[in-house]
């Protein structure tokens, strides 16, 4: 009896060792397979939604040149070809310095403006062996308005006018924004957008130069190639005061087409300025009245190394 | 009494010795791939594969991770997770096979040709693929090789006819090995 045991002990071990031996591969394999930290890429496809900042930025030593166009209002009609006949341009140049840096200079036909920028990223989204929600960049942007200035003496009374004295600070708008994004699922993405713009000059007393505003932006991808864009910046206090100029918050809608090495972005919007400074606290068009502005933009990739 | 336990002792700790024994690791094995077209050269590389061989049967398995493969231009290593391999989907590559006519002399013998038959999975689907590698000591040390074609439609992997003549009609695969001796 204690040797039947023996031996059937013995040939458990042995059926054992030997069920061992051939799962072994994948078994090692799996017992050598390192948990990897999952970073969320191509939060969006772009380095912008529509007109404002996107998460995404260029890697290290990849250089974007963008080309954007914003026609007049829809409503021209056949006779301006739905706003074709007027365009605003502009123009830039971005480039990542380090994978988590990226400048930017560029330059508007709207207002005549040099724009520069940059993006840096604070958190990145991750999955598997280090969770992070949400990535956040934060964006720093001057804006050059460079339209002649107004000479015209400033009249004091009927008869008395005095000089009127410019200054090259008169020109410069500053806007901070903090990047807030989360790539829910392979299709759906979502960013808000805190942003805090300070113009040095406004057009009169009553104009803040202080203008806050929140921004949504989402992407939902209907192809791999194709992908459906909105985004809507709400300013908490523009200027309202006047009859005659009234300003709305920017919306817009777009798709993003991609062909390789571009990405083509088209879209509605009520905005005719591309940079923050303007399409934020100066968008003077209105979706519900006539307001719409066909525009695309265009990026083109070039790697440096 | 003593024998009793000692014969089941002896066998499990001899059970426990197979598991590892006689086999070769690498942690950072180089797997490339390649194609190249008038428009464009397609060019992604990986230094972090993980393969085994079996030593007593001429078993081999190789796992490689989607996103551990680098290119040069960020925007095509981004399109290869997104676009065409759905990394999220997919996370990994395998393959697992067997050294046709091995014997343990090859891991003895200087590098010599070999041919391995196994099963390719890329994209979550499975190929049964023969490829051709080398095998064998270099500098006392155990390498290994190989060079082969894959076409990725055959892998569920589409390629739009817009940049179809970008990205080659096949990509030439280069697999090279450093193994060490498995220690557990």
């Amino acid at each position: 009896m204690k040797r039947l045991y023996t031996i059937f002990a013995g040939l458990i071990l042995v059926f054992f060792s030997g069920n061992l031996y051939s799962q072994d591969l994948d078994a090692l394999m799996n017992a050598e397979t390192k948990p990897t930290i999952d970073y969320a890429t191509a939060t969006f496809k772009a380095s912008r939604i529509i007109n404002g900042h996107s998460i995404e930025q260029m890697k290290k030593k990849q250089l974007d040149f963008r080309i954007s166009h914003r026609f007049g209002t829809l409503n021209n009609g056949a006779y301006g070809l739905y706003g074709l006949d007027q365009s605003v341009i502009h123009f830039s140049l971005e480039y990542g310095i380090k994978d988590w840096l990226m400048l930017g200079v560029g330059r508007g036909s709207y207002n005549k403006t040099y724009d520069s920028f940059a993006k840096f990223r604070l958190l990145r989204q991750s999955s598997g062996s280090k969770v992070m929600p949400i990535s956040v960049s934060y964006l720093s942007s001057v804006e050059l308005n460079s339209l002649k200035f107004d000479t015209t003496p400033i009249q004091t009374s009927s008869t008395t006018t005095t000089p009127r004295i410019n200054y090259f600070s008169s020109r410069l708008t500053y806007v901070n924004q903090l990047l807030i994004a989360r790539k829910f699922n392979e299709n759906f993405s979502l960013q808000l957008t805190p942003t805090y713009i300070h113009r040095n000059f406004v057009k009169t007393e009553l104009d803040p130069n202080d203008i806050f505003a929140m921004g949504i932006g989402a992407r939902y991808k209907l192809s791999k190639r194709l992908s459906l864009n909105a985004e809507y910046y709400y300013t908490y206090n523009p200027n309202n005061k006047f009859t005659d100029t009234k300003y709305y918050n920017s919306a817009s809608v777009g798709i993003d087409i991609e062909t390789g090495g571009h990405v083509f972005q088209i879209m509605l919007t009520n905005s005719q300025g591309m940079r923050e400074g303007t399409f934020i606290p100066q968008t003077t068009d209105n979706w519900f009245d006539k307001g719409i502005h066909l525009g695309f933009n265009i990026s083109r990739v070039f790697a440096f190394n | 009494m003593l024998k009793q336990f000692l014969i089941p002792f002896l066998l499990l700790v001899s059970s426990v010795g197979v598991f590892g024994q006689g086999k070769f690791i690498a942690k950072n094995a180089y797997i490339s791939f390649y194609s190249s077209t008038p428009m464009e050269d397609i060019f992604g590389e990986s230094n972090e594969a993980v393969t085994i061989l079996d030593s007593e049967n001429g078993e081999i398995i190789f796992q490689g991770i989607m996103t551990t493969f680098h290119f040069k231009r960020a925007l095509m290593e981004e399109h290869f997770n997104e676009n065409y391999m759905e990394s999220t989907k997919f996370p990994k590559t395998k393959f697992k096979g067997k050294i046709e006519g091995f014997t343990k002399d090859m891991l003895k013998a200087p590098v010599a040709n070999i041919k391995i038959t196994g099963v390719l999975n890329v994209h979550g689907v499975d190929k049964t693929i023969t490829v051709p590698g080398t095998l064998g000591l270099q500098d006392g040390k155990l390498v290994a090789g190989s060079k082969f074609k894959v076409i990725p439609e055959d892998y569920g992997i589409t390629i739009p006819s817009l940049v179809r003549d970008k990205i080659g009609k096949e990509m030439e695969v280069t697999v090279k090995v450093n193994y060490v001796p498995f220690a557990q």
